[in-house]
């Protein structure tokens, strides 16, 4: 609670997180984010960055600690608004609903006019670029489409906060730069705060304002960099001599040394 | 479906694509029902032939024109008790998919009541209907009440299994997605968990739905009433004393035609409701 006055919109107050195994996930995780920030967990597997922003949901407890979002507890925040919205790393659609009801499910949950509802799934629709595939059916869908649809589902409600679990990992290399530009475009007209885990280097440096370093065994943060690169970015920027510094930083704070010896 | 319209649009012209489906056609003819046409009149010829070969006589081992002839002659009495044991076994049918989805629904909704209650459901399901039976009849009496509730009794326990089963099939992430979007517990059920156990719950109605006819044919050894009211399991029964084992034959033939075809009937209509999105139901 006394993150509120530093007005940060997350606020992560000293987060410790065990399991019932009695494996430590999280130990004495402390950070703000802004609103309106881009912001990476960058780690190695294994080292909690998932269990974070599950807590960001309130899909998971802090063992102590506490996550605020907006200075409210995660569940709180979700009792009463659609204000946080998850991406899962699986699209996770209704296989029996065709897309246009898949997006509406949020706001379906949430009662109201259906006629607006549908409206507002159009729009969003639109924005992903499946206007055409509103009556497909799931299986119909390329993994690519499927991810956007699953997008689409999470901003079909207007959040103020998206998260999202390594979205685009399960997908092939160019579908995944074209929906990383795609992100950032929605990202930058919508104005959300968005919380993004990856353990991709690259991708967390070209997305985000800031990333959250964080190393494993127990999960702890690192560092956060703050990524002064100016938006829109494009994926031209990767060969920039500050992308390549960025990158550079990140990883030397990254516990993976594999990775480190790759990057020279 | 979908793959073969990737390959009319991979194929380009049409007539190949005709000429090659129809290769297609007689090639799934050769592959899956040549053999078991062969096979059927194969085994058809052969039991015309052995018995007449040995001498048999037709109340011992009847030869197949034996049984036509005899379904023939007695044809008033073979139909008359396969339209009573088709009403017996569909009504039987239709309570063990509504009581049993009811409360799979309710035993789903409840973890404390799942876990002090399905145990006892597992154990009843082993209790032969057989056992069983003469108990109904002395609650409900002889007659139709007690066959319905027999073939009930052995459609109600397939439903519930699995029911129960695909009400708790649901993703781990599909069910946080929903808890996210603050769902109640009954949209969860309405709009997740009841359409994702759809296909776990169309096996169990294809299981219990030839199991009722099953339960109908025993209801009937135990508690069919004659006098022109009696299903297959009675007609059997009047058969085998009477020693019409042609007729028997008959009887039985009868009830297995009547097993497939309820079985097909459910099978359709559950192709129906997957056809959409479920895999199962796309083969």
């Amino acid at each position: 609670m006394g993150d509120k006055e530093q007005g940060h919109f997350v606020a992560f107050h000293h987060v410790g997180k065990i399991y019932s195994t009695g494996t430590t996930a999280l130990a004495d995780v402390h950070f703000g984010i802004g609103e309106g920030d881009f912001v990476s967990f960058l780690g190695p597997s294994g080292c909690g960055k998932s269990t974070a922003l599950r807590m960001v949901a309130g899909l998971e407890e802090a063992s102590s600690g506490s996550v605020l979002v907006g200075g409210k507890e995660p569940k709180r925040v979700i009792r009463e608004s659609n204000d946080i919205a998850f991406v899962f790393q699986e699209a996770n659609l209704l296989p029996w609903r065709t897309v246009l009801d898949n997006v509406i499910l949020p706001l379906e949950l949430r009662g109201g006019s259906m006629k607006e509802h549908r409206t507002e799934a159009k729009r969003v629709l639109e924005m992903v670029g499946l206007k055409d595939y509103m009556k497909a059916y799931p299986r119909q869908l390329s993994g690519g489409m499927k991810m956007r649809v699953s997008i689409a589902r999470a901003l079909a409600a207007k959040p103020k906060l998206l998260l999202m679990d390594e979205p685009f990992a399960a997908l092939d290399e160019i579908t995944r730069q074209t929906l990383q530009m795609e992100l950032l475009d929605i990202w930058r007209r919508e104005k959300m705060t968005v919380l993004f885990v990856t353990h991709n280097v690259f991708e967390a440096v070209l997305l985000s304002s800031r990333i959250a370093v964080m190393s494993a065994r127990p999960g702890r943060l690192s560092t956060m960099i703050d990524v002064e690169l100016p938006y829109p970015r494009t994926l031209a920027m990767r060969t920039d001599r500050s992308f390549g510094e960025y990158v550079d930083r990140a990883s030397s704070y990254l516990e993976h040394g594999s990775l480190r010896k790759e990057l020279g | 479906m979908s793959v073969s319209t990737a390959e009319t649009i991979q194929a380009g012209t049409l007539e190949p694509e005709v000429k090659k489906r129809k290769a297609d056609w007689r090639q799934t003819f050769v592959h899956y029902y040549l053999g078991p046409i062969i096979a059927f009149v194969v085994v058809t010829a052969l039991w015309q032939l052995v018995p007449s070969w040995l001498g048999m006589k037709p109340f011992i081992f009847p030869k197949p024109t034996d049984v036509l002839e005899a379904a023939v002659q007695d044809w008033s009495i073979l139909w008359e008790a396969v339209r009573i044991t088709v009403v017996e076994s569909v009504i039987g049918f239709l309570l063990s998919a509504i009581i049993g989805i009811g409360v799979s629904v309710l035993l789903a909704s409840s973890l404390i009541l799942e876990r002090s209650i399905y145990p006892y459901a597992i154990i009843l399901q082993t209790i032969p209907v057989v056992a069983v039976a003469p108990l109904v009849v002395i609650w409900f009496g002889a007659g139709y009440n007690s066959i319905v509730a027999i073939a009930f009794l052995i459609g109600f326990f397939p439903v519930i299994s699995n029911t129960l089963m695909g009400l708790n099939s649901v993703d781990r992430s599909m069910d946080e997605l929903f808890t996210l979007y603050h769902s109640s517990k009954w949209q969860k059920m309405w709009k997740l968990r009841l359409p994702a156990a759809m296909p776990y719950m169309m096996t169990g109605l294809k299981i219990s739905c030839t199991l009722s006819i099953v339960g109908a044919i025993v209801g009937e050894y135990v508690a069919g009433i004659g006098g022109g009211k009696g299903g297959l399991g009675y007609a059997i029964t009047i058969a085998a004393v009477q020693m019409k084992t042609p007729f028997l034959f008959a009887c039985g033939i009868a009830a297995a035609i009547l097993g497939i075809t309820f079985y097909l009937v459910v099978s359709l209509i559950s192709n129906r409701i997957l056809g959409s999105w479920h895999e199962s139901a796309m083969k």
